[in-house]
C-alpha cells in the first residue's frame, strides 16, 4: 500500500531570523527614534483608523434601525 | 506639532504650577526600554498636590488643568485624552502607593526626536514601575507589554518582584505567570 504524501512546508527559518534582527533593532533604537517612528506610523495609520471608525460608525447604525 | 511640542505644554503646566511632578507612563514609556509598539495616546502619571485643597475625586482635581489648557487653545478631546499638539494626553493622577512611588522615582530623560527639531525634558517611569502597572491594570495589551519587558530582559527581576511584593501584587503576579506558562521568576510563597 501507498504510504501518503506528508506535505513539503518551507523553511521558513531565514525570515524568522530576519524578523527577530528587525524587533532588536527597533528594541535598540533611542526613545526618541521610537517616538518618531510611531509618529509617523500613527500618520500611516490614520487612514486605516478612519475607515474602520466609519464601518463602526455604519454598523451601530444598521443596528439602531433594525432594533 | 508632535510628541516633542507635546511634551512642552506639559512642562510648561509643570512650570506654571499647574500640576506637579509629572512622568510618561504606559506604552510610550515603554518605548525607552523595548520594541515601541503603536498606542493611540500619552499616559501622564501626574502629581496633583498643588491642589491638595480641592476634592480628590474625578474631574473635579482636572479642573484647573483643563481649564488652564484650555485658554492655551487645547479643548479637542478624543476619547479619553486631550488632545495636545497632535497627541491625545490622558493625565492620570497618583491614586495609589504604587503610582506614588512609580512617579518619585522615575528617570529624568532628554528625548531627542530628530536632529531638527531637537530634544526635550521629560520624566519617565522605570521599567519595573511600568511591568508592575500593567500587572494591576490586567488588560491584554497590558499583559503583552510585560512579556516584552520579561522576554528582552528589559526589567530587572530583583526590583521587579520589590514592587510586587510591596504593593500587594502577589496574586496577580503569580496568575500571569501560571497565564502564560512560565515559572515564577520571584518565586514568591503566598501566605497561607
Amino acid at each position: 500500500m501507498k504510504e501518503p504524501e506528508s506535505t513539503i512546508y518551507p523553511d521558513i527559518s531565514d525570515i524568522l531570523a530576519r524578523k527577530k534582527e528587525g524587533r532588536v533593532h527597533l528594541s535598540r533604537l533611542s526613545f526618541g527614534e521610537k517616538i518618531a517612528l510611531v509618529e509617523a506610523l500613527r500618520e500611516r495609520l490614520a487612514p486605516l483608523k478612519r475607515a474602520r471608525e466609519r464601518r463602526i460608525a455604519a454598523k451601530s447604525l444598521r443596528q439602531t434601525h433594525s432594533s | 506639532m508632535g510628541m516633542k511640542q507635546t511634551l512642552e505644554v506639559i512642562n510648561r503646566m509643570e512650570a506654571d504650577g499647574i500640576v506637579g511632578r509629572y512622568a510618561i507612563g504606559g506604552a510610550v514609556a515603554a518605548y525607552n526600554y523595548v520594541e515601541p509598539t503603536v498606542t493611540e495616546d500619552l499616559d501622564i502619571l501626574v502629581s496633583l498636590d498643588a491642589h491638595r485643597q480641592q476634592p480628590k475625586l474625578g474631574l473635579v482635581t482636572l479642573g484647573p488643568m483643563l481649564s488652564y489648557l484650555q485658554q492655551k487653545g487645547y479643548s479637542e478631546f478624543r476619547k479619553e485624552g486631550l488632545v495636545i499638539e497632535g497627541w491625545p494626553v490622558q493625565f492620570l493622577p497618583v491614586a495609589d502607593d504604587l503610582d506614588a512611588e512609580a512617579l518619585a522615582q522615575a528617570e529624568e530623560v532628554e528625548i531627542e526626536i530628530s536632529a531638527a527639531e531637537g530634544s526635550v525634558k521629560s520624566r519617565v517611569l522605570r521599567p519595573q514601575h511600568i511591568v508592575a502597572t500593567a500587572l494591576r491594570t490586567g488588560r491584554p495589551k497590558d499583559r503583552i507589554r510585560m512579556v516584552q519587558f520579561l522576554e528582552e530582559d528589559a526589567v530587572d527581576l530583583g526590583a521587579l518582584c520589590d514592587v510586587i511584593g510591596r504593593h500587594g501584587l502577589l496574586q496577580a503576579w503569580q496568575a500571569f505567570c501560571h497565564r502564560t506558562g512560565m515559572s515564577d521568576p520571584c518565586d514568591v510563597q503566598l501566605p497561607p
